[in-house]
């Protein structure tokens, strides 16, 4: 059981080292990519701080000239994202079928015994390709989850291309509805 | 062009042992938001893996186990930014933000290390 477990982890460490290799491949080193994260991080942090010195938000002009500032991060957000979703899709195919090949190899294992009963929506996942009733038995999706994700968010800090915290508070990607543009964390 | 470049952005190792000797100091003056919410960001990290084995080898269970986890980690974090640190929380967007800060990526490492610490040793 602890030589499965160990296993499943250094899998997760090996397909999160390839899906950072891969991203730099495809995403991380092209021109365009790094011009705009640039950019967005730039005005990220130059709207904050506008936000943090001008309390004043009665002003229709200061409120005027960070609504157009806003707008223009918007946009160099949704090209970002369309710059990243092409070769994330790629990736996320790639990654499909690498974890249906663990999946078959690691059917009907019971990897780890869980030190609680998960909740039933989570059964899901925990119990999944396993016999049994006993719900305390965990399969390999489970644990493969869980590593990726600790080790993938630290793995991208540790490299530093996670977007930063202005930009993500932002959080205006090319899935969000412009129907949020109003809602947005600066402008209350 | 390069140089400056290198200079601007220090490597994530030597980044890593000045924020960690800032983190242990009392009252540390922080150059910016995202330099102290790393250092919270880090410390949740080690908090989640040395939990997590310390929950494994005690064989702690069930819903207390993950509870009692995630209210000695926010408590810490809390003490540690009011307490050793002082600083100001609406700086920061009030603790609320504090205590969130990498909570999610710490309690999946805390859940990794108890499911496999005490799957070999109570299992």
């Amino acid at each position: 059981m602890l030589s499965d477990s160990i296993l499943i982890i250094f899998i997760a460490v090996f397909t999160a080292l390839l899906s950072e290799g891969l991203s730099w491949l495809l995403i991380y080193r092209t021109e365009k990519y790094k011009r705009l994260q640039a950019e967005v991080e730039k005005q990220s942090k130059k709207l904050e701080k506008q936000k943090e010195s001008l309390p004043d938000m009665s002003d229709k002009n200061h409120k005027k000239k960070l609504e157009r500032q806003e707008e223009k991060l918007k946009l160099n957000n949704r090209e970002l994202s369309m710059v990243k979703m092409k070769s994330m899709m790629t990736i996320s195919f790639a990654f499909m079928a690498l974890l249906s090949m663990f999946n078959s190899i690691f059917e009907g294992r019971v990897v780890a015994k869980l030190p609680f009963e998960p909740i039933s929506w989570i059964r899901g996942i925990s119990h999944r390709n396993l016999n049994g009733e006993d719900y305390t038995d965990c399969s390999f999706l489970f644990l493969y989850i869980l590593s990726t994700m600790f080790i993938r968010q630290n793995l991208q800090k540790i490299l530093g291309v996670e977007p930063s915290r202005a930009a993500s508070k932002m959080g205006n990607g090319f899935f969000t509805p412009p129907s949020q543009a109003g809602a947005s964390p600066f402008l209350k | 062009m390069d140089n400056k470049k290198k200079s601007n952005s220090p490597s994530f190792a030597k980044r890593f042992s000045q924020l960690s000797s800032k983190a242990l100091k009392s009252k540390s003056v922080w150059e910016d938001k995202d330099e102290f919410l790393d250092v919270v960001y880090w410390m949740r990290q080690f908090m989640g893996i040395i939990f997590g084995l310390i929950w494994g080898v005690l064989g702690f269970k069930g819903m207390f186990a993950i509870i009692s986890y995630c209210l000695v980690n926010a408590l810490f974090v809390y003490v540690y930014s009011v307490s050793f640190q002082q600083i100001d929380e609406d700086e920061y967007g009030g603790v609320s933000d504090i205590i969130k800060e990498g909570f999610m990526t710490s309690f999946s490492s805390f859940l990794v290390f108890w499911i496999v610490v005490y799957s070999a040793l109570h299992a």
